[in-house]
């Protein structure tokens, strides 16, 4: 196992998701048309799993949607996680890397789930928050958790999150931390709260996510409020706040994933951003910093869901148990460098000399001290994420 | 405007010659296809937009809305999108005419100094249109840079503070400010400024020019009395085809703008993808057809007897 080789993967894919996004931007229709990656298959696993009705045994193969280079990819001599489930279990797996932005992977999926249609995907990873959603609406089954005994390795921090509190229908894929990320040759100084973001010092050279859960959660950890349970009210000061540094010029953008490239570019001095980004880009960028706010920093999880009729739910269960085993999630951990969320991948890390600095990465395993800062966002109704969507969408693309 | 004293100008004007019952009828035939591509792939798409505009989302993530007649939907997309769609028509304008400014050199040189060089400076105008124009707004993303090439040329000039006191500059950048996003937008519509403005000047016999230079008008004269006149129909074309695009264009400002900078297509798009509110982005893209239309059907009104027609 080479856990440093992915970095120029990552790099590649900082250079794709540019394309990636270009792309989607011009055509999302035309994606959706095509219904590329596991969609593609579709229909032939329609027809076997009409053919079978009824049959107990599971034919087809297992297909997953998932983010870009979010697993450990197969190198010669060293086969991925994909590959080796494959090879342990015999069942068949199509892995799509075909989810790059959440909300445009929502807009692909909505009108089938819509329509009560069955989904390619047996399980998509998705953000929490999203994950609340299709919760919310009804287009996920719970999870055979009786066939998933390895899911009580899951880490405790994780475990009975707010907006699946019987932990039925979702389970942790990988997970980080939303803080603030700087370049300490730009800033001059080390960098402790959220006010150092409104630095007037710093101003035109800040961005904040457009992921509007870490955004506002850390502004409204630096007012003191409790984001398990968000409030309208509470968050009007940090909403207001967020809107004077917009209209000042304080914050020079809001982002997704490309304030990788502006830090990079040394366009930004300082940004809100995501802690296994940042563990990669300081090794080509060693000035780049990241640091859980004094205030506190927003823990967000990925989540493995099965969609509305999934066709292959024991296939499903295999896999989820098969990554929850820490010997195969410490692969996936040391290629991703996110927070795994199984438990004893520090230990494995901590074994292998190859591997053994991850383990002590803070932002790969928070100490409990620092575990006690980080906050997971609460969930929000649908009439109040509609509030919260459209104040927050003036502020950051108005 | 039924009588439009446009009209009456062109039907009653000295330049038709040919009473119409001489017209044969086959060039409709002809534009056939070109109607039924329009009338069922434009047309028709653009005017199920109406009723969606009037429409109410039955629930948030459904898929259907029902008709309720709901004109509120205008009056709140142009309560909150007002300021950004006047954003959008004033920087379109800006930006067309920072293109005029430059076209025009650009066009009078191929045109007067091209010699056999012609058809090639005009491929080397188009030359940049070959790459994607979202290709391009990224590649101004590097070139305008806080750190990259253009602002290190204007830091070694010292032209920093100079630039920043005309508000071009702000806080010492380029990227991600209202300047990188109009000039993104020339660059995408100078082509086509250029183009149309050459085919107009090559209607310009030199030796007007060489009249003017021997009744000792200058340089200055020279331009104003008789390529300007006798360019403005490539002129008004050219404006119809940059001051469209340039006013629904959704990637230089998101690529080279700031949040301060985006234009009304950027609203669409949220409205539609992020906030799911397809009646009230129906509203607000009826709307922006309905401004765009208005201001073609000026400069059309304008610029009609200026238009090369037959």
């Amino acid at each position: 196992m080479a856990p440093f080789a992915h970095h120029e993967g990552r790099r590649t894919f900082l250079r794709r998701l540019a394309w990636g996004a270009s792309g989607a931007l011009l055509a999302p229709a035309l994606l959706q048309a095509c219904g590329r990656g596991p969609g593609g298959g579709g229909e032939g696993a329609d027809k076997e799993g009409a053919d079978k009705k009824g049959a107990d045994k599971e034919s087809g193969e297992l297909v997953i949607s998932s983010f870009p280079l979010y697993i450990d990819p197969s190198r010669p001599g060293a086969p991925g996680s994909v590959e080796r489930f494959q090879r342990d279990t015999g069942i068949r797996l199509r892995y799509g890397e075909d989810v790059n932005d959440v909300r445009q992977f929502f807009a692909r999926i909505r009108p089938a789930l819509a329509a009560g249609q069955t989904l390619p995907q047996d399980l998509v990873v998705l953000t929490s928050w999203m994950a609340t959603r299709l919760i919310q609406l009804g287009w996920v089954e719970p999870l055979p958790f009786d066939r998933i005994p390895n899911a009580r390795n899951l880490i405790p921090s994780l475990r009975n999150p707010s907006w699946d509190p019987e932990q039925r229908f979702s389970l942790p894929w990988q997970s980080g931390i939303a803080g603030i990320a700087y370049n300490f040759k730009a800033t001059g100084r080390e960098l402790r709260s959220i006010d150092d973001l409104f630095d007037p010092a710093l101003k035109g050279r800040v961005s904040a996510l457009l992921e509007m859960r870490d955004t506002m959660g850390l502004l409204m950890l630096a007012d003191g409020k409790d984001v398990s349970r968000p409030n309208w009210s509470d968050a009007q000061p940090s909403f207001d706040r967020l809107e004077r540094a917009r209209r000042d010029g304080q914050i020079r953008r809001f982002t997704g994933n490309d304030y990788q490239n502006d830090l990079l570019a040394g366009n930004l001095a300082a940004c809100i951003g995501w802690s296994g980004d940042v563990a990669q880009l300081a090794l080509e960028q060693p000035d780049l910093r990241f640091v859980v706010p004094e205030s506190g920093g927003i823990l967000w999880a990925d989540v493995m869901l099965m969609p509305k009729g999934a066709r292959h739910p024991n296939a499903a269960a295999r896999w989820m148990n098969w990554v929850y085993d820490p010997p195969q999630a410490a692969r996936i951990a040391a290629a991703v460098q996110y927070i795994s969320p199984v438990e004893g991948v520090q230990q494995i890390l901590a074994k292998d000399p190859a591997t053994a600095a991850l383990a002590n990465n803070p932002l790969m395993f928070p100490d409990p001290a620092k575990q006690q800062r980080l906050h997971v966002f609460g969930p929000l109704s649908e009439a109040e994420e509609a509030r919260w969507d459209e104040r927050f969408a003036r502020i950051t693309q108005a | 405007m039924p009588a439009s004293p446009q009209r009456d100008r062109r039907h009653g004007g000295p330049r038709i010659h040919r009473p119409p019952s001489h017209r044969p009828r086959w060039p409709w035939l002809l534009l056939a296809p070109g109607l039924l591509w329009l009338l069922v792939l434009y047309l028709l798409p653009l005017l199920s937009l109406v009723p969606l505009s009037l429409s109410e989302p039955v629930s948030r993530f459904g898929l259907e809305t029902v008709f309720r007649g709901r004109l509120a939907n205008y009056q709140e997309v142009l309560q909150a999108y007002g300021p950004i769609l006047l954003r959008s028509f004033a920087y379109a304008s800006l930006a067309t005419g920072l293109g005029v400014v430059l076209a025009y050199p650009l066009a009078w040189t191929i045109r007067f100094r091209g010699g056999r060089w012609q058809p090639l400076l005009m491929g080397l105008v188009v030359l940049p249109s070959l790459t994607s124009f979202l290709v391009r707004a990224i590649a101004w993303t590097s070139l305008l840079a806080d750190q990259g090439p253009l602002l290190q040329l204007l830091r070694s000039l010292g032209l920093i503070a100079p630039l920043e006191a005309l508000g071009v500059l702000h806080d010492g950048r380029l990227l991600n400010t209202a300047s990188a996003v109009i000039l993104g937008l020339t660059t995408n519509l100078l082509p086509f400024l250029v183009l149309p403005l050459v085919v107009a000047m090559q209607r310009i016999d030199p030796v007007l020019l060489e009249a003017a230079d021997d009744l000792h008008a200058g340089a200055l004269r020279r331009f104003t009395q008789v390529v300007w006149p006798l360019s403005r129909p490539g002129l008004a074309a050219g404006i119809l085809l940059s001051l469209i695009p340039a006013a629904g264009d959704v990637v230089n400002p998101r690529f080279l703008g700031g949040p301060n900078n985006q234009m009304i297509a950027n609203s669409i798009d949220n409205l539609l993808l992020v906030q799911l509110q397809a009646p009230r982005a129906a509203a607000l893209t009826l709307v922006l057809m309905a401004l765009i239309s208005v201001a073609v059907l000026l400069q059309l009104r304008r610029g009609l007897d200026e238009l090369p027609l037959p």
